[in-house]
Order: structure tokens, then sequence, then C-alpha cells
């Protein structure tokens, strides 16, 4: 737009001339973001609106403290906490391991809460397999968990009957 | 023949995976299989003709076999056959997380807008937020019954803090950190702190002065107490160790005495010490006048209040500064000294 009034010549000239700070300002963008199309963990609406949602799954991110709580608990984070990237690694480690162990079976988000050395890890599980079944995962994924993280891990369970149990709403 | 045969046939296979083409795929198969004569696979192949099958269009026989669901019934709700008197701290003896079926309790979790909160099963929300149903008070009254036998009974003689100052006047400070991680190490653990009034040390003027310029801001001259930290060593021990080898260093070295501290004159001073100036003699010889000998009447003035009055004005005066009231009051101590008259 200004080379469209002035010449070329006069712009450069310009341009050299003016100090430091005014070109320093003409970076600066002051207009506010519209934050419209946020799509981190946010669902997206299906056709027929039969969509199934967990409390956890309905709530966006910013609802954590607000209407949900978080998934992972430990003092890491907080001011002057020990080995919190450890701390995330392993709560990732856990949660795959887990997912892949008890496939198809865990209905909720998997929890995992730590008080000093122990890890407790909670969840809601779909009693889709025999119970001696779930008996010995219990067993097998505190053993090789303990194991691997050489600290007592607990798996406190809940267990319901079918997937709808833990459907929040459908949208 | 054979080979040819199929890669003939899947040549001109319709472009579909149908359930009718693996049919007739699987008996081609067969038929290639088991009889070694081709004209005898040829034959079965012109006994049908293959289906042209059109997606969508053919109605689909065989449908893909569900994963079949078993159900698994459990128990009813543990929480049903509880008594009521039951023992509440062996049902739930130490830290765990929700369970709905043992807790007795009509408990709701979450928040929604048309409809009432989520029930207790099934809500992981009550799961994330840590409990205390392990910590009822008859838990920790058992608890403490439990440890009760490891306890000693209070030291006699230490029943008030000013007791308890006087024959421990050193305050020592350690901190230990409990994580929620696999590690108990941590390192501001190796900071102590210890505090003691050093009105509990023996120290005289010299000393006490010496004491304080070696301290500098670790003395809070308010609440007359010494706090040294030290960190400078990697374990707890050690720091400990360390505090009390500085304080006995500091003490020692306060009473010493060198030589060059003789050369200190009364401009060295950092304060105003009203019986080393001329003031001092001056009203000596003001209050032994007519007579000139001043050193009978030092011990007398020494008690007198107007004396003392006057000495805490004119070293207010030097020592606070000048301002309104320090003047004020030496100008009342002034005059009540010349003229014996008391000023409002």
């Amino acid at each position: 737009m200004l080379r469209g009034i002035v010449g070329k010549d006069q712009v450069v000239s310009q341009i050299l001339s003016c100090n430091l700070k005014q070109v320093d300002i003409r970076g600066i963008s002051t207009s506010a973001t519209l934050l419209k199309h946020v799509q981190a963990a946010r669902y997206k609406t299906s056709k027929k609106g039969d969509k199934p949602l967990t409390y956890e799954m309905s709530g966006p991110p910013h609802t954590i403290a607000h209407i949900k709580s978080w998934n992972s608990w430990n003092t890491c984070n907080m001011l002057d906490g020990l080995r919190p990237s450890e701390t995330a690694v392993e709560d990732e480690f856990i949660r795959r391991f887990l997912r892949g162990t008890w496939h198809n079976l865990f209905l909720s988000e998997i929890i995992i809460k730590r008080q000093h050395n122990i890890i407790r890890i909670g969840g809601i599980v779909e009693r889709a397999i025999h119970p001696r079944k779930i008996y010995f995962l219990i067993g097998y994924t505190e053993e090789l968990l303990s194991f691997w993280l050489q600290c007592p891990v607990k798996l406190e369970l809940q267990t319901v009957e079918s997937k709808k149990d833990v459907v929040f709403r459908y949208i | 023949m054979n080979v040819a045969k199929l890669l003939k046939f899947s040549r001109c296979s319709p472009l579909h995976f149908s359930p009718s083409y693996s049919h007739s795929s699987f008996r081609l198969q067969h038929a290639t299989g088991t009889s070694s004569n081709p004209q005898e696979a040829d034959k079965f192949q012109e006994d049908e003709f293959r289906v042209f099958v059109i997606p969508g269009k053919n109605s689909v026989t065989e449908k893909r076999q569900e994963r079949r669901k078993l159900k698994f019934k459990a128990q009813p709700p543990r929480y049903l056959k509880m008594p009521v008197d039951q023992d509440w701290t062996s049902v739930w003896p130490g830290p765990r997380t929700f369970h709905p079926a043992v807790v007795p309790l009509p408990l709701r979790q979450g928040y929604d807008k048309k409809r009432v909160a989520q029930g207790k099963f099934g809500n992981a929300e009550l799961m994330k937020v840590p409990n205390f149903l392990h910590l009822t008070p008859p838990a920790i009254k058992k608890h403490c019954d439990a440890i009760r036998k490891f306890c000693t009974p209070w030291p006699q003689g230490l029943e008030t803090e000013m007791q308890m100052e006087k024959h421990f006047p050193i305050t020592v400070i350690t901190s230990d950190y409990c994580h929620s991680s696999p590690t108990i190490r941590d390192i501001k653990a190796r900071i102590v702190t210890i505090k003691l009034k050093l009105s509990t040390l023996e120290l005289d003027d010299h000393a006490r002065d010496k004491f304080l310029r070696l301290v500098g801001d670790r003395y809070n001259p308010k609440t007359d107490v010494l706090t040294i930290v030290t960190d400078r060593c990697p374990m707890k021990k050690q720091n400990y160790d360390y505090c009390m080898y500085v304080l006995t260093a500091l003490f020692h070295e306060s009473w010493t005495f060198e030589e060059w501290e003789k050369e200190k004159s009364t401009l060295d001073m950092e304060y105003y010490e009203w019986k080393d100036h001329p003031s001092y003699q001056t009203y000596l010889k003001l209050k032994a006048y007519p007579s000139q000998d001043t050193s009978n009447i030092e011990q007398e003035i020494g008690q007198d209040p107007l004396t003392q009055k006057y000495s805490k004005a004119v070293t207010d005066l030097f020592n606070q500064g000048e301002d309104v009231y320090t003047l004020a009051r030496y100008k009342e101590a002034t005059l009540e000294l010349l003229l014996g008259q008391k000023t409002s």
C-alpha cells in the first residue's frame, strides 16, 4: 500500500532512514486470535447422534479440575518435583502395556496414582472374559510391571456389565 | 497346467471379493488338489456358471461371524451383605482406590447440566480422587493404640517453652521430603538450619560486638535470634557437624582479643558510647561543681535516674539520628539537668 503511493526508491530510503524503534514496532500484530477450531481432545458429533461418550471423553481438557480430574496423580510436576520426565514416560508405558494386555477390556481411561513408591492403577473393566482370566491378568500385570518399574504396583479395578454402563451421553 | 488354470481363473475373477467367488474357488482348488486329471477339473467348471456379483445388489448370505460376547454374572454388591455395626477398619484397612461395591454410601460424582450427577457404579471420577476411607477416626485410634507402646513419657521439667529454651537453647531445623515417586533422595534434605538466642551465649561487650560483626546479617536484633543455614555438604549429618563447628569457632573467635584491636579509637566506634566521649566528663564536672574532683561522684550518679535519662537521650540522639522525638527528649533531659525543671 505504501508502495502504491510513493515510489520504490522512496520506500527504501524511508526504511533506511527510520530508526530502529519504528522497525521493531512494525512486526507486532495486535489482533486477538479467535480460537474457533480447536480440535484436540474433542469429539465430533455423529450424523445419527449415537456416538457414545464416557464422562471423561465428554469434557474437553479445560474442564480438568473443574468437572473432571486428572488421570495421573503424582507430585512430580509440582515445584521442585523429582523425575517428572521419567514419570511421564513410565505412565505412558503402563497405559500402553495395559491397553495391550487387557485388550478391548478397559472402558475408562487408565488412572495411575502414585504414593511414595507405590503405583496404584485404577480403571473400569468390562466383564467380557472369565473371572479366572481376569484374576490371572491382574497378577500377571502386577508382577511384570513391578519387575520393570522396580516398585510395588497394585491394580485396583472395577468391573461393569457392558460398555453401556459407562456411557455418559451420546453425541 | 493346474497353476496356469488357477492364474487364468484369478485373472478373470470379479473385482470384488464375494462369498460366491470364494465358494467356487474352493471347489476348484479341491478339484485340482485331488484329481490329477485336468479334464475332470474342466468338467467341474462347466457344471456351474460363475455368478456375476454386483456389490450391494446380490444378497449376501454369509455374514461375518460376530465375536461371541460372553456375559459373566457378578455377585451382588458386597455392601448389601454387610451388617450395620461391622468393623469398617477391617473392611478398608489401607489406602485403596474407591470401589462402589464395598463402600455402603450413596455417593455421586460428576457434573451434568440436565440430569442428576452420576452414581457410584462405573464412575471413574470417584476412582481418581484420593479418598480417606482408611483414615476414619476409629482407624486412627487403632493406629495410635498400636504405636503407644513405643512412646516414652515427656521428660520432667520441660513442660513450658521457657524451660525448653533454657535447657535446649539451640533449635535444629531439618526437612525430610516425601515424593510420590520411587526415589527417597532429595537434595533439599541436606540443608540444616540452627537457631539460638544470642543471650544464651556468654559474651562480654567486646566479644558480643565481634560476634555480631562476624555473623553479619544472620543475627536478627529485633528477636535476638541467630540463624545459621548450611547447605554446602552433600549430607545432612555433615551439614549439622559443620553448623556446630561454625558456632564453636564463632564463639571462641569472638572471645580472642587480638593486638590490633587495641588500635580502635572512639572515632572508629560504630555506635555512640556516652562514657567514652567528652560529654561525659563535662557532665561529671557539672555535677561535681564546685569541687574539681569528679572521681567521687562517679559511683553516685551511676544510679541517678536523671543521669540515666540524660545518658539515654544523648546516646539515642547520636545512635538513632536527629529527629523530632530524639531532639525533644534531649531538650527535656538537658533542661531538667540544668534548670531542674520538668517540661511537658
